[in-house]
């Protein structure tokens, strides 16, 4: 047991390098996510972790002990498969029992049984895949993967092949579990809510390289390039401040003393049911949005207002 | 609409009646008949081609030939599978290596067959060869043979049982295999309790086009076993030609279809048309 490691890793496909240097440290019992845009290298580094695909250059240690060069069969880790992967002529029971009968484990029955209870199956046991729901089969890949007690859990976009409500109800079972376990979760997801409502800590990637890592809090309130402050959500950008559409406030009247104000125009009013989402252009020729709540009254296409924030929640980026 | 179906269907169906079914009415009544002193058929009309059947002498050719179909089957299937295999993990050259499986059938069966003659006579190839080389001292007897009939079955339909077992194992899930490796299954282990399931679709499949079309076999028992030996395919021809018992062959051919039917019967029930 112990921390997982990357150290300096590199990996070249034929026409492009998809991870390009990249280390970090995942602490043991972390729920740890790794973010980023489709094609940005985290599916890739996930893979390498679990020994599917072999690093051009680097280390990959799990407690001081190298992991390269080792078949996955023969890693301490496990794979939660985006599309689940199970074994479709396999009940749930089975599927769950595979890899303890490939280590012989005598005590099989009753891992399988704690395992399907684990995440709320038992009922389900003796049904194949092609019976299940998704969220079914998400549970038995998840049970399938637990049951072996890996040092490390990977786990490929396991939520984006479920519709949204289930996917937000998946998301706090798999936060309780990890919590429950204390096994290390290691997350790959392009799915930037999942990652901050889920993690300890997030390794943002882009283009084979980190970006940042962080809390949830301290990558999306103080984002460490212009990149990660875009792929957490909305910025209106001045010049090189960017201000999230929440913390924009807008107001007829000059806000008083040391609010940070630029005047403009309301170029649109929306209505979004929880809040407005007043869109207004700069002298400068900036679109700035706002998205304020209730109450502070509406505001009409060409009226003159004034744009403004609290100072210390506007993001200073360094370019 | 209806009527521009119809028409479509037209040749189709002629062609079904015509050619298939009429002469399966044909046969059918050659079986009801006598035969004549020269071939042919005469009257009267009886039953008794069909009590024949039932005589030991051709319940052991029967059983023969489903024993050679049976090992030859089973022999094309442990042959096509690992070649499947491989060419389903080819890559850009799956093409190539399919049409490879393929290219026998560009010359006639026939022709191959005299091929596998040279090969395995006395002053064949193979022997030719081993004796140069000193490994023996006399010709081997490998043709006309139970056993030169079987390896030339196999020969013959092996690329029957290559193609279904491919287009499964071309199709099987990648990441299942990648699954099993997550899970702690070696190589092997995934092979055992992961692909050989997920591929007996494919492995019925080969089984059904390969035993069938082995079971009436005429040409590789009459080639390469020389007449010694006899499959039911050589049964029935002979009874057209040297017995000239026309209704008795018409018999036997019909009692083949019956067996091959019920066969193919109880195998499609288990899996509805997936297989073919």
């Amino acid at each position: 047991m112990g921390d997982l490691q990357l150290e300096a890793i590199y990996k070249d496909f034929p026409s492009h390098r998809v991870v390009d240097g990249i280390s970090l440290t995942i602490p043991q019992g972390c729920f740890y996510s790794l973010l980023g845009p489709s094609g940005c290298g985290k599916t890739t580094t996930l893979r390498m972790i679990a020994g599917f695909d072999e690093p051009d250059r680097g280390l990959i240690r799990l407690g001081g002990r190298t992991l390269n060069g080792l078949r996955p069969y023969e890693r301490p880790v496990t794979t939660v498969f985006q599309s689940y992967a199970l074994f479709p002529h396999l009940t749930a029971a089975e599927n769950i029992a595979f890899g303890l009968k490939r280590k012989g484990d005598p005590d099989t029955a009753r891992k399988v049984k704690e395992a399907l209870d684990l995440v709320q199956l038992s009922a389900k046991a003796d049904r194949l895949p092609a019976k299940m729901s998704g969220g079914e089969r998400q549970r038995t890949a998840l049970a399938r993967a637990l049951v072996l007690q890996p040092e490390v859990l990977l786990l490929d976009e396991p939520l984006s092949a479920l519709d949204p409500k289930l996917r937000k109800q998946m998301r706090l079972e798999l936060k309780e579990l990890q919590a429950r376990v204390g096994i290390t979760f290691l997350f790959i997801t392009h799915d930037q809510e999942e990652a901050l409502s889920l993690s300890d800590r997030i390794a943002v990637m882009n283009q084979g390289r980190l970006e940042q890592i962080g809390t949830p809090q301290e990558i999306y309130l103080a984002p460490a390039t212009r990149f990660v402050a875009g792929f957490l959500g909305a910025v209106n950008w001045v010049g090189a401040i960017g201000v999230r559409p929440e913390m924009t406030r807008i107001s007829r009247e000059a806000p008083g003393n040391g609010a940070r104000v630029v005047e403009a125009t309301v170029s649109s009013a929306m209505f979004l049911g929880d809040c407005f989402q007043v869109e207004t252009k700069t002298p400068a020729g900036d679109s700035i949005i706002a998205q304020i709540a209730h109450g502070i009254g509406e505001f009409q296409r060409g009226e003159r207002v004034h744009v403004w924030w609290h100072p210390g929640d506007e993001m200073a980026i360094p370019q | 609409m209806m009527r521009l179906r119809a028409l479509f269907l037209l040749p189709a169906w002629a062609f079904t009646l015509l050619l298939f079914l009429a002469p399966l009415l044909i046969i059918v009544v050659y079986s009801l008949q006598t035969k004549g002193v020269y071939g042919g058929v005469v009257e009267p009309w009886t039953l008794e081609n069909y009590t024949r059947l039932f005589d030991p002498l051709y319940g052991v050719i029967l059983f023969r030939s489903f024993l050679m179909a049976g090992v030859s089957t089973l022999g094309c299937i442990v042959l096509a599978f690992p070649l499947a295999l491989y060419i389903a993990r080819s890559g850009t050259r799956k093409t190539l290596l399919l049409n490879l499986v393929m290219l026998p059938f560009w010359t006639s069966f026939l022709v191959r067959t005299y091929a596998w003659m040279f090969l395995l006579r006395d002053t064949g190839l193979v022997n030719s060869v081993l004796l140069a080389l000193g490994v023996i001292a006399e010709p081997l007897p490998l043709l006309y043979n139970d056993w030169a009939v079987i390896v030339g079955l196999i020969y013959g339909y092996l690329p029957f049982a290559v193609l279904p077992l491919y287009s499964n194992l071309e199709r099987l899930d990648k990441s299942l295999l990648e699954a099993a490796a997550d899970l702690g299954a070696k190589p092997w282990e995934a092979m055992l309790h992961v692909v050989l399931p997920l591929t007996a679709p494919g492995m019925r499949a080969a089984g059904v086009l390969v035993f069938i079309p082995c079971l009436g076999a005429y040409l590789t028992p009459d080639l390469l076993g020389g007449g010694k030996s006899m499959m039911i395919g050589n049964l029935v021809q002979n009874q057209f030609t040297s017995a000239r018992d026309w209704p008795f062959g018409s018999a036997l051919s019909l009692a083949l279809m019956l067996i091959v039917m019920l066969l193919l019967w109880a195998l499609l029930r288990r899996d509805g048309e997936e297989v073919l």
